[in-house]
Formats: C-alpha cells, sequence, structure tokens
C-alpha cells in the first residue's frame, strides 16, 4: 500500500471537514490533482516491459482527469499558482505523448498484445516522468493547505 | 494588462471543463461498444479510433465509419455521441472566441501595444494630449520637421483620422483620457527622450489636468498648455507651467504688432511657419474707426490692443449681458441696420469675431456691401470650414488652431527661437525690416529651418579641439560651404548665448567663438545638414580655415611629417 502524501493530505483533509469555514472549491481543487496523481500511479506501476501490467482505459483516465486538473489551475495569479499550472502541463504533456507513442505503434484493442516490449517501456517511462509531475503539484497543495492552516 | 488576462483564463475553465467531460464520455462508450469487423468477428475500437471518430464528430465534419461499418450499438452510442459532443463544442468554442474578443482585453493589449511603441522610441519626442485642429496641425508641423510626436485623443474618431495621415515616421496613438496620470506615464513622460508636451484639448480643465499631473510627476518636463480663461491660465501658471497659450491674446497682440510693426510680425509668421510654406503676403491693418462684432474673450482681447495703438472702436453684441459689455450696440452685425447705427460707413476696418463661422461671414458680407474699402479681419473656427473662408479671402482670417500651433513651434522645436522672436518684439520695425531683407536674400521666400548648434565637446569635437588649443574660431568660419570654401552656405546666425548666459543678438561674422556657446542658425534645408561636417570633422575644419588638406591615416601623417622636417 503506497503511504506518503496521500496519508498526509487525508489528514489534512479531515482537519479541514471540522472547519465550519470550509470551501467546496478547494475540495473539487484538491480532489482531482490527487486523483491524477493516483490514476497516472496505477498506470504507472508494475513491470516496465510487460502490457499486461498497464491497461489502456487506465491512461485514458489519466489524460481526462489530468487535463481537467489543468484547466482547474488557470487564473491563479499567485506565484504558487503558476507552478501548478506548470507542473500540470508538464504531466499533460507528457500523458498525452504516451498515447500518441501507444496509437501510433498499435492498431485497435484486440492487437494490444502484439505491441513490442521497447515500445511499451517508452510508454510507462513517459507516464512515470509524468507522475513525478504530478508528485510535485500534491506536494505543492500539501504546502500551500499547511501555510494557510498556520 | 495581466488582471484582465487571468480572468479570462479563469473564464475559459468551464468551457473547457466541458468539452474534455464529453469527449471523454463518448470516447469511452465508443471503446466499449461491441462491433464486427469486415470478416464478422467482434471487435471493438481502440481508444485511439475512437477519440479520432468523436474529433470529427464533435466539430461536424463527419469523415464516416471508419474503419468497419458500425454495428448499432455502435452507432447507438454514435447517435448519443453527436447530441451530446456537437452541443459542447459549440458552446465551449463560441464560449472562448467571444472571450478572447472581450473588449476589455483588446482595450489592455491596445494599451500595452502603445506603451512598447512609446518605450522603443530612440529620439527626443513630444506628447500631443488632444488631437482636435490645432493638435492635427502641430503633428503635420512636427512630422515635416522631422519631429516624433505621440498622440493622446479621447475620440476614437480621430485617432482613426491620425492613423490614415500620410506621414514619415510612424506615431504612436492613444484613444484614452490624457487627465489619467497612468495614460500620461505609458506615453512617456518619464522616459528620458521626452522633450515636452503640449496639452491641446478643447476643455480647459483638461489641460490643467495634463499640467498639474505632469508637473508634480516629473517637473523638469516642459509642458505647453493651451487655456482660453484667465483663471485656468492662473492655475497653470501656480504650477509651474512652461508656457500658456492663450489663443486670443496672442491674436490681439499680433493684430497690434500688424499696425504698428509688419515687419516684426512678418519675422514670426515666417519663422514659426511650417517649412516649406512661402512668406506670408503683408497685410496692415489701416488706422481709423473700426468696428468690432462679438464681445467675447476673441473681442475683448482685439479691442484691448486696438486701443493701446490708440484706435477708436466700436462694438456690437448680440448678448450685452452675458459678456459684460457696458457701451455697445445690440445686434448681431449681419444686419445693416445695425451696421449703419455703428457708423460702418466711416469706419476703415472691420472685425468678425464670433464663435460661429456662418455669422462671422454673413457680418462681413453686409459690411462689405456697406463700405467696399474695409479691412476685413475675421475669425475662422472650424477647419472643415477652410475652403469658405479660403474663396472669401479676407484681409486677415484667424484660426485660433493656427496661432496655438505656431506657439507651439515655437517652444518646441528650437529652444532659443522663442527667445530670440521676444527680443525681436522689442526691437523696432525698421530693424525688422532689415532683418527679413538679408533673410530673403540668403536664404530665400520659403519658410526656413532653424536650428541650435552647441559648441561642447560631444556635438562640436573638431571646434572645441580647436577652441581647446587657444586657437581664434570666428562665426564666419561655421557660415562656409565644407566643399568649397570659395562659397558661403545659405544661412544666418540668429543669436548667440554664451555660457555665462550673455545674449548677443545678430552677431556679427566676427565674432570669436568660446566653448559652450549655442548659436540659433536660421537657413535652408541644405545648409543644415551641411554644417555639421564642420563641427565634428577635423579635416573638413582646417580645410575651411587654412586651405590645407589635412592628411589621413597614420602612414600619411607621418610620411608628410617626414616632408615638413626635411623641407628648409
Amino acid at each position: 500500500m503506497t503511504c506518503g502524501p496521500d496519508m498526509l493530505y487525508t489528514a489534512a483533509i479531515f482537519t479541514c471537514i471540522e472547519d465550519p469555514a470550509m470551501n467546496l472549491e478547494k475540495v473539487v481543487f484538491g480532489f482531482f490533482i490527487v486523483l491524477a496523481m493516483t490514476l497516472n500511479f496505477g498506470f504507472f506501476i508494475g513491470d516496465l516491459a510487460d502490457p499486461e501490467f498497464h491497461h489502456p482505459y487506465e491512461l485514458f483516465a489519466a489524460i481526462v482527469v489530468n487535463l481537467i486538473a489543468t484547466v482547474l489551475k488557470f487564473g491563479d495569479r499567485t506565484q504558487i499558482g503558476a507552478i501548478h499550472l506548470s507542473t500540470s502541463l508538464v504531466a499533460d504533456l507528457q500523458l498525452i505523448t504516451a498515447a500518441v507513442v501507444w496509437a501510433a505503434a498499435a492498431g485497435s484493442m484486440a492487437e494490444h498484445g502484439s505491441i513490442a516490449p521497447s515500445t511499451m517501456v517508452s510508454i510507462v517511462s513517459l507516464s512515470g516522468g509524468a507522475f513525478l509531475a504530478n508528485v510535485t503539484s500534491v506536494v505543492l497543495l500539501i504546502i500551500e493547505t499547511i501555510m494557510l492552516r498556520r | 494588462m495581466d488582471s484582465i488576462l487571468f480572468l479570462i483564463l479563469r473564464r475559459m475553465r468551464a468551457p473547457l471543463i466541458t468539452l474534455i467531460v464529453t469527449y471523454a464520455i463518448s470516447v469511452l462508450g465508443f471503446t466499449l461498444m461491441p462491433g464486427t469487423d469486415a470478416s464478422g468477428a467482434p471487435w471493438q475500437m481502440s481508444l485511439f479510433e475512437a477519440f479520432y471518430v468523436v474529433s470529427y464528430t464533435a466539430t461536424t465534419i463527419g469523415f464516416g465509419e471508419i474503419p468497419y461499418t458500425f454495428s448499432t450499438a455502435q452507432r447507438l452510442w454514435m447517435t448519443f455521441s453527436i447530441y451530446l459532443t456537437v452541443i459542447a463544442w459549440f458552446y465551449a468554442i463560441g464560449k472562448i472566441i467571444a472571450l478572447v474578443q472581450d473588449p476589455a482585453l483588446r482595450q489592455a493589449i491596445t494599451v500595452a501595444r502603445f506603451a512598447r511603441q512609446v518605450r522603443n522610441l530612440h529620439e527626443t519626442f513630444f506628447i500631443i494630449c488632444g488631437y482636435g485642429g490645432t493638435g492635427s496641425l502641430l503633428v503635420e508641423a512636427l512630422d515635416r520637421k522631422g519631429i516624433r510626436s505621440v498622440v493622446v485623443e479621447i475620440t476614437q474618431d480621430r485617432i482613426n483620422e491620425l492613423e490614415l495621415l500620410d506621414v514619415q515616421t510612424p506615431i504612436p496613438a492613444l484613444c484614452a483620457d490624457a487627465r489619467l496620470p497612468d495614460i500620461l506615464l505609458q506615453a512617456g513622460i518619464m522616459h528620458p527622450l521626452c522633450g515636452g508636451v503640449a496639452a491641446l484639448t478643447d476643455d480647459d480643465h483638461a489641460n490643467l489636468a495634463v499640467a498639474v499631473a505632469v508637473k508634480l510627476i516629473n517637473p523638469e518636463l516642459r509642458v505647453l498648455c493651451r487655456a482660453e480663461y484667465q483663471e485656468t491660465a492662473a492655475n497653470m501658471a501656480s504650477f509651474g507651467t512652461d508656457h500658456i497659450i492663450n489663443p486670443y491674446e496672442l491674436f490681439g497682440e499680433h493684430l497690434a504688432m500688424e499696425v504698428h510693426a509688419l515687419g516684426t510680425y512678418l519675422l514670426h509668421e515666417w519663422l514659426t511657419g511650417t517649412p516649406g510654406s512661402s512668406l506670408p503676403s503683408p497685410a496692415c491693418p489701416p488706422i481709423g474707426k473700426w468696428i468690432v462684432c462679438g464681445y467675447g474673450r476673441f473681442g475683448k482681447a482685439v479691442i484691448r490692443n486696438l486701443q493701446r495703438e490708440h484706435m477708436q472702436t466700436v462694438v456690437i453684441e448680440a448678448d450685452p449681458q452675458l459678456t459684460g459689455c457696458e457701451d455697445c450696440i445690440l445686434g448681431s452685425g449681419a444686419e445693416a441696420r445695425t451696421l449703419r447705427e455703428a457708423g460702418i460707413e466711416e469706419a476703415v476696418g472691420i472685425v468678425a469675431g464670433t464663435d460661429n463661422d456662418i455669422n462671422n461671414l454673413s457680418i462681413v458680407m453686409t459690411a462689405l456691401e456697406l463700405n467696399p474699402h474695409l479691412f476685413v479681419v475675421v475669425r475662422k473656427n472650424k477647419r472643415h470650414n477652410a475652403p469658405l473662408f479660403r474663396k472669401f479671402n479676407a484681409d486677415i482670417t484667424m484660426q485660433p488652431a493656427d496661432i496655438i500651433a505656431h506657439a507651439c513651434l515655437e517652444h518646441l522645436v528650437t529652444p532659443l527661437l522663442a527667445q530670440f522672436l521676444s527680443m525681436a518684439r522689442g526691437q523696432s520695425n525698421a530693424w525688422a525690416n532689415q532683418l527679413i531683407g538679408q533673410l530673403v536674400e540668403t536664404v530665400g521666400e520659403q519658410v526656413p529651418e532653424t536650428w541650435r548648434v552647441t559648441l561642447s565637446g560631444e556635438l562640436a569635437p573638431a571646434v572645441v579641439n580647436l577652441l581647446g588649443h587657444n586657437r581664434t574660431v570666428t562665426l564666419d568660419t561655421l557660415t562656409i560651404d565644407p566643399a568649397n570654401r570659395s562659397l558661403k552656405l545659405p544661412l544666418v546666425p540668429l543669436l548667440l548665448v554664451r555660457e555665462d548666459e550673455s545674449i548677443i543678438l545678430l552677431p556679427a561674422l566676427t565674432e570669436t567663438l568660446r566653448i559652450g556657446d549655442r548659436i540659433v542658425f536660421c537657413g535652408k534645408p541644405d545648409a543644415k545638414s551641411a554644417q555639421p561636417l564642420l563641427l565634428i570633422n577635423r579635416k573638413v575644419l582646417s580645410y575651411v580655415m587654412e586651405g590645407i588638406e589635412l592628411p589621413d591615416g597614420v602612414v600619411w601623417r607621418w610620411i608628410s611629417g617626414r616632408h615638413r622636417h626635411t623641407a628648409p
């Protein structure tokens, strides 16, 4: 069971719920950012070359949620907002590139077993990069939350 | 600029998220729907194929059912997708385009572009607030003299006119209220190369606001203001405005100058005219009884100056209560009866000074019918009536815009020229006539260029170098043609100001020069471009002074040095 950022953030969110001035917008924001990271991690984990471990639907879900998270970060004038947006854009870039590589290399879903291991490795390593960008985003979110609580 | 951009980005969130979600749902559905391939075997779309199909469905392109004909399930999903994605697509695209065309965003972009143009100016420029009749005259004149200007004007129509103007260098222009200090800052009042601000709007209070803002933000910057009322003028003066121009007073003074010192007036007009126009033909107002129609600010100024010249004046005013006229004939002046009552038959001149062009023209037409020998002075208010006045060809046509523009040029273009002209006004008419004769002889009848020469290390190194070695250089040297030392350049020195601020009017050519002198020259454009050679190039200067060609380059100088040693 992976721990670390998830547990910390869950702790932060519970303290938030007790606070009567909880902001729905912040909940949605945090939800999508963390969801993006978790889906991305879900796709990434497992043997790098084996297609059995990496399901295309998970990549699809990761892309969709990452795009939504990017759009949610638009229009923030602060320095932290700018870094959030940049990490999201990096993650989007990497994930979309991974999808393009997969589409170019493969045919329809029925053929996904015949993808060459080297292609699979490129796809998964790109998503690994995106995962790191998402982790940065979540870390920033935690820092922002803790600073506000102080 | 930044805040509006962020606002636009925020507003784009909803349409973009709608788009992403509808696309995701459709794509997912397509991959799940069972279909059959060409051979009848069960087949499902890959994610990429689904994305491709949804892309051309949402944008209503509609290629067809690829790669194989769709099964019923797929078609069902396709129908649902069409309604979902097409609507979302139109909504999102429409919203995004509307946001990009947001007027506030476009205004912010225009202002940012204007500020960037101003920042990138590399030469002295003047800021002109108000692009009405006066502003346009001034801008055109400055452009013909090769001087950059920046325009701030509140009505978009006039800015459009400015854009259509045929100018030598592009003029940065902004449609904004010049009273706002932010706008003035962006127009460049803190720019190191800004030479001055001219507040020429038709609202005295706006001009006052500009003067105050500039004097408080950048006290060193020169400000010229147009003021038609005394209170505003006094207010402006209290803030330290450099020059306050009241067109009516100026015209009154010019009229008086024309009466008693025609030569001075001609000199004045000629030196402050726009380059390329010719000497104004002299019109000498006769001495005697004058009838003035209209007792507004213009009328009052004219009457004051005429009475100073000891002329008898009779005033005709349509509304004596409003203008405060005590001893005047009631009437508009356009009826023959009123003019006869004023004594038109014995008058020598008539001044039509109301603020309505048509009234003025009808007054003088009626007057000329009664007394064809009248000297006619008519006030022209609007530039668009110019053809009427040109056809009518009065003896003097006064246009406030012209007067203000000339006054501005006098102060902006060559700083010492204003000083020269004020000293010239103190001289006699005969002196002025003599000077005009001399100028016309040297320079011709076209309006001459005026420029200033400063004998400093950066601007006149050759001359300063010679003066530093204790050689005498006379003013005569600066008037010789650098191409042929037996010829003279077509220019005349008007004023010499020494470093200790002592002034010599019309310096003689034998006058010795000293470091730090400033000289105002007046001459033809070729003279203006040829003279700097004398100031900067040592070789040319020594050729002109002594007739010897100094050798160039180390080798020749060494050879000629040896020659001089070996020669007896």
